[in-house]
């Protein structure tokens, strides 16, 4: 059957026209505007690398990238850890296997503002669950999980962490069920414990899919906002302000568009930076098929 | 046939010659808002294109009048928050209403709480012009637990109160039934907020920024009323420190303080509390006193500087906010800028909770000054910022001083008014 040239391109029109004006068209419009003052009401102001100066020579831009890196180092691990221990954990030939799987994978459909308020009651001062467990085994002073500047930033992270590693068993159990079982086989004629098989045989399988969770695990940290927005608005003084909240803030409640704007990108070279390390050394751990 | 023609004509030429008006509603009305329009448009004889607002707070609103800003789509009326009626106005984006309400306004100006226009003037709060008119006016005030009181045997808050005053009430109203150590019942709760530390710092005559409100620098009866509020929590302990209560909604709704400081719209929030007993009070006054000082400023509508009909604009919005806006277009925890309204049964509230309602509309006479500010959200700040709120909270903790904390606040502040001013 023949087809005039264009045909392609008109089914490809719907698709193509959205990312332009509603991905590509903002992600430009938002880098020209890092370079103006804008508060909306009146036009832009050219003001060249004012913005990227001024958050250079933030002290709180400082305190907030250190807190997103902080975050990322501590979820992105962790989330593929927790992850790939209740892939193993749900990789079994138990009875209502599917339903313990479900249970587990709750928590990533469940909406993160619902999460964040029943964390936010375990986690209270006064009255959560975790201090009045502490109490009761007899601390006089449990800490104020939600509102101590060395704690908030963590609280966050676990929240996150029991939110999303639903997705990351879900693919990892994939993979685990993509491995041969010949492989395991022969690991038991050589005398393989079952350590050895999970260090030796289930671990290397499983590097290209590690790779893809971690990535997507990246820009999910990179990414994290609503936690911080319902249990502690960044707070105290903006110890747990990771950079997403940061950007949200100075855009729509100081109305800094243009500000927000070159924190946005300098968001996104941070995350290209680290997900450009980890491609740069992904041959030295993920085996692949070559 | 002829006639038809002739009375269609002329029907055209009475419809083309009746103004039209674009209106932008705020996230606070209620579906009775299309009525009072309805009558808007029948007293004046317009056409209102009336378009709810579907955001959810003052800064969706701001968001949303930015976006119209940008693309000269500004509506003919809209709603203007006081905490950003001074960078709008600034901008040229809103109409100079002094002339009409000179006008149109003060001839009868027994007939509005007069005392809510001071929100709307601008640059100057005292001597600038209106540049959009108060609908509402809301106020902070001391809200009280009556049984807690009766419990302890003391007499009510009166207007008088002075600061010594309240602290032997906190203290003795400060409890710790079971021994434990912790406290079961607090005196007081508050902690950074604006409507907390505000209503203290004017009642003692204290004052947040310079007098040409461009900087903050809290004069000494303001350091004196945070330090106040400073040793209720970590020196007399008749109140919690905020990380204490972190996770819990309100202390004072939970029974674990017995007085607490806030806006006036937290009325019906108290009277949804099954069994809370509460009744209504002014700040107490400190010891550099002079006069009494209500902190409240105006929910207003403003007129658009490029609307092609200001005068049917502002016919609009005198209507808005005139005797139509009846109790039921309105809600009872704001206090209707038409005395009528607000001297009315169905305002008053007799039968609910607090008893002594009327008293809002005698402590709005007192209606002062506000720390209101362009780039206030920034440098008051909520919760979690570096702004004055996240620092006090801190000092309230007992991480830092209050001096440490009016510093940093100080450097916070005054970099953001800078961008303003410079």
């Amino acid at each position: 059957m023949r087809y005039k040239a264009y045909i392609p391109y008109l089914f490809l029109l719907p698709t193509l026209l959205g990312l332009v004006l509603f991905s590509l068209g903002p992600t430009v419009a938002s880098f020209l505007l890092s370079f103006t003052e804008w508060r909306g009401t009146v036009l832009p102001q050219f003001i060249g690398l004012g913005n990227y100066r001024e958050l250079l020579s933030s002290r709180i831009f400082w305190q907030v990238l250190r807190n997103t890196l902080a975050y990322v180092a501590i979820y992105t691990p962790a989330t593929v850890a927790v992850g790939l221990g209740l892939a193993l954990l749900v990789n079994q030939k138990l009875k209502y296997i599917a339903f313990f799987r479900g249970i587990y994978y709750l928590p990533a459909i469940t909406s993160m503002v619902a999460v964040a308020l029943v964390w936010n009651w375990i986690f209270a001062s006064r009255y959560g669950l975790i201090n009045y467990i502490l109490r009761t085994l007899g601390s006089s002073r449990p800490p104020n999980w939600l509102a101590d500047r060395d704690t908030a930033l963590y609280v966050l992270v676990i929240v996150s962490v029991w939110k999303s590693a639903g997705l990351p068993m879900m693919v990892f159990l994939a993979g685990l069920q993509g491995i041969p079982k010949n492989l395991y086989e022969a690991a038991r004629v050589d005398g393989a414990t079952r350590w050895h098989q999970f260090w030796y045989v289930t671990l290397p399988m499983l590097t290209p899919i590690t790779f893809f969770v971690l990535i997507v695990t990246l820009f999910d940290a990179f990414r994290t906002f609503e936690v911080t927005f319902v249990m502690t608005q960044g707070g105290p003084l903006n110890a747990s302000t990771t950079l997403p909240y940061y950007i949200y803030q100075n855009a729509f409640e100081f109305f800094r568009y243009g500000f927000s704007s070159a924190a946005a990108y300098l968001l996104l070279l941070v995350a290209l930076i680290i997900t450009f390390i980890n491609f740069r050394f992904r041959s030295r751990w993920v085996h692949t098929n070559n | 046939m002829k006639q038809l023609v002739v009375a269609m004509v002329i029907l055209g030429g009475l419809v083309s010659a009746q103004s039209s008006v674009d209106y932008l509603g705020s996230w606070s009305l209620n579906e009775a808002e299309a009525e009072l329009i309805e009558v808007c448009e029948r007293q004046l004889d317009i056409t209102v294109n009336y378009t709810p607002f579907s955001g959810s707070g003052v800064a969706d609103l701001m968001t949303e009048l930015r976006g119209l800003a940008t693309a000269r789509r500004l509506p003919d009326v809209f709603w203007m928050s006081s905490g950003f009626v001074d960078e709008f106005a600034a901008d040229g984006l809103l109409y100079n209403l002094q002339p009409l309400v000179d006008r149109d306004v003060m001839p009868e100006a027994e007939s509005w709480n007069t005392g809510a226009f001071d929100a709307a003037r601008t640059p100057n709060k005292t001597t600038g012009d209106m540049h959009a008119f108060p609908v509402y006016f809301v106020e902070t005030i001391m809200y009280y637990n009556k049984d807690m009181f009766d419990e302890a045997g003391l007499d009510y808050p009166t207007a008088t109160w002075t600061w010594d005053d309240f602290l032997s009430a906190a203290q003795a109203l400060t409890k710790d039934d079971n021994d434990d150590g912790l406290i079961d019942q607090y005196g007081y709760y508050g902690f950074g907020r604006y409507a907390h530390v505000e209503s203290w710092v004017y009642q003692n005559g204290g004052e947040l920024l310079n007098a040409a409100r461009d900087s903050f620098e809290p004069n000494e009866q303001a350091i004196e009323a945070i330090n106040f509020m400073n040793a209720l929590i970590n020196e007399h302990q008749v109140a919690p420190q905020p990380a204490e209560m972190a996770g819990l909604d309100n202390p004072f709704h939970a029974g674990l303080a017995a007085m607490w400081i806030d806006g006036s719209w937290a009325m019906n929030g108290n009277r949804d509390i099954e069994g809370l007993n509460f009744g209504i009070s002014a700040i107490p006054r400190g010891p550099s006193w002079q006069e009494d000082i209500a902190y409240g400023w105006s929910d207003m509508v403003a007129v658009s500087a490029t609307s092609d009909d200001p005068e049917a604009a502002w016919d609009l919005v005198q209507c808005l906010a005139g005797p139509e806006r009846t109790v039921a277009r309105s809600g009872t925890s704001s206090i209707p800028i038409w005395r009528a309204i607000a001297n009315s049964e169905a305002w008053l509230e007799p039968d609910q909770l607090p008893d002594n309602k009327a008293f809002l509309l005698e402590w709005a006479d007192n209606a002062g000054p506000n720390s209101f500010t362009p780039g206030w959200g920034e440098w008051r700040g909520y919760v979690g910022g570096a702004g004055l709120q996240g620092q006090l909270d801190e000092a309230f903790n007992g991480n830092q001083t209050v001096e440490e904390a009016l510093a940093a606040a100080t450097d916070v502040a005054n970099t953001v008014l800078a961008r303003f001013y410079r």
